[in-house]
């Protein structure tokens, strides 16, 4: 009993780090020199994709047709859902004019992280070894905040040109010495949202499981079953937040996302 | 700990490939038409409020109308009736007195005609009288006889005067 305790307390750390980890490639690819093997958070934001274009295709046959008058059911919920996003996220802070061109970008940031946050909290998924959180990966994250860095670029220079973009880091009518400090710090602030927008994203995503299964450790490292009646009421409470994390996460990525292109489409705010 | 942040391109690029995919299938097939009804219907809903709004407002204005066409009306009837109810007073008390007065002149003419006939009459009644005692006495004188001649004739003229 006492072996088998030292020996998970020199694991537990490791053990930890392997579940909120990404799993080595399941299926190995090189292409073109690159890495391209499939790793279980490949298949994570697949199976979440699958989820969000099955739902929609199947939610949105009646508007596709162009019959519905009063949505009810699923289709209420999903547009419940565009709605939110549209009127609630995109058009207060992007703008109603660019609405239509930008609520597309939002959504699928929105529905896939939502979706890809929830499906990490399916304990399913942990029959692959590995982490089943793709949110909680920091390579997800840059990749989702890259495509919001770039969004950001794109909506300033179809407003005001790709000149008149750069030209809104230095807000006019600010006298030239400050320029010294304002735009080396606009710059910096261009990288630092996106990389906030990464890290918050999958450390929160990451810290969660992290502390589910730091507070389900006590029990092998004591090698005391009783103490699971305490860690696992605790988790159930955790895993209510962790699906409240997962709603706020996505609803915050997403949110930011759409602030920081409607202030490159209206500066002077 | 390295493990955690590892730089994998291969996941950067396949998030790439599904968030592209999934941003493809559906801004088409989804979320465009759906983004298109909430507009639709949220423009519809303002068109439908709006005319609501138009309506019970016309709807007001025209009950105030009628309310007032109705008390215009009903005091043009009081007052028609009003008139109708004076002018056939009026009528009847010209009327009555038109009858009065008619009824009275009949009266006064009718009385003046009879003192005339009468008059008449006396006046002819008197000239008979004077012919019939003319012509008794005549009568007597010519022939002197006996009293019993006398009450005769007498008794003749009179029935004579009686059968005339």
């Amino acid at each position: 009993m006492k072996m088998a305790a030292e020996e998970h307390s020199e694991n537990v750390g490791a053990v930890i780090l392997h579940h909120v980890s990404n799993s080595e490639a399941l299926v190995p690819l090189q292409l073109w020199g690159v890495d391209l093997s499939i790793t279980k958070h490949v298949i994570m934001l697949w199976i979440a994709g699958a989820v969000i274009i099955t739902a929609f295709l199947i939610g949105a046959r009646p508007y596709r047709r162009g019959t519905v008058r009063v949505p009810s059911g699923f289709t209420n919920f999903l547009e419940a859902v565009v709605d939110f996003v549209h009127n609630q996220i995109v058009v207060p802070y992007v703008g109603r004019q660019s609405a239509r061109s930008w609520s597309p970008y939002i959504l699928a940031l929105f529905t896939l992280i939502v979706t890809a946050n929830l499906l990490g909290l399916i304990p399913f998924f942990d029959l692959i070894p590995g982490s089943g959180t793709s949110t909680g990966n920091v390579n997800v994250t840059a990749a989702l905040a890259v495509m919001t860095f770039m969004a950001i670029i794109v909506a300033g220079s179809r407003e005001h040109g790709v000149i008149g973009h750069w030209k809104n880091l230095a807000p006019p009518g600010v006298p030239w010495p400050v320029l010294f400090i304002l735009i080396p710090i606009e710059l910096l602030g261009m990288f630092v949202r996106p990389f906030a927008l990464t890290m918050r994203l999958a450390a929160n995503m990451t810290a969660g499981h992290i502390a589910m299964l730091a507070i389900l450790a006590p029990i092998f490292l004591l090698a005391n079953p009783w103490i699971g009646i305490g860690s696992v009421a605790l988790n159930v409470g955790i895993s209510f937040l962790e699906i409240i994390v997962a709603l706020v996460q996505a609803y915050v990525f997403a949110l930011l996302s759409a602030v920081f292109i409607g202030a490159a489409i209206h500066p002077e705010h | 700990m390295e493990q955690l942040v590892r730089f994998e391109p291969g996941l950067m690029i396949w998030t790439w490939i599904t968030f592209f995919i999934v941003m493809g299938i559906l801004a088409r097939k989804a979320w465009g038409p759906m983004i298109e009804a909430l507009d639709k219907r949220q423009a519809d809903i303002r068109t439908a409020l709006d005319a609501a709004d138009r309506a019970r407002a016309e709807s007001e204005q025209l009950e105030t109308k009628y309310q007032e066409q109705l008390q215009a009306s009903r005091k043009e009837g009081q007052k028609v009736l009003n008139d109708a109810r004076a002018a056939a007073e009026k009528l009847r008390i010209e009327l009555e007195e038109a009858a009065r007065k008619k009824s009275a002149d009949l009266v006064a003419k009718a009385r003046d005609q009879i003192v005339v006939e009468r008059d008449q009459a006396l006046r002819e009644i008197r000239a008979t009288v004077v012919d019939l005692s003319l012509s008794i006495a005549g009568k007597v004188v010519e022939r002197n006889l006996t009293t019993q001649d006398n009450r005769k004739l007498v008794e003749e003229s009179l029935r004579q005067i009686g059968e005339a």
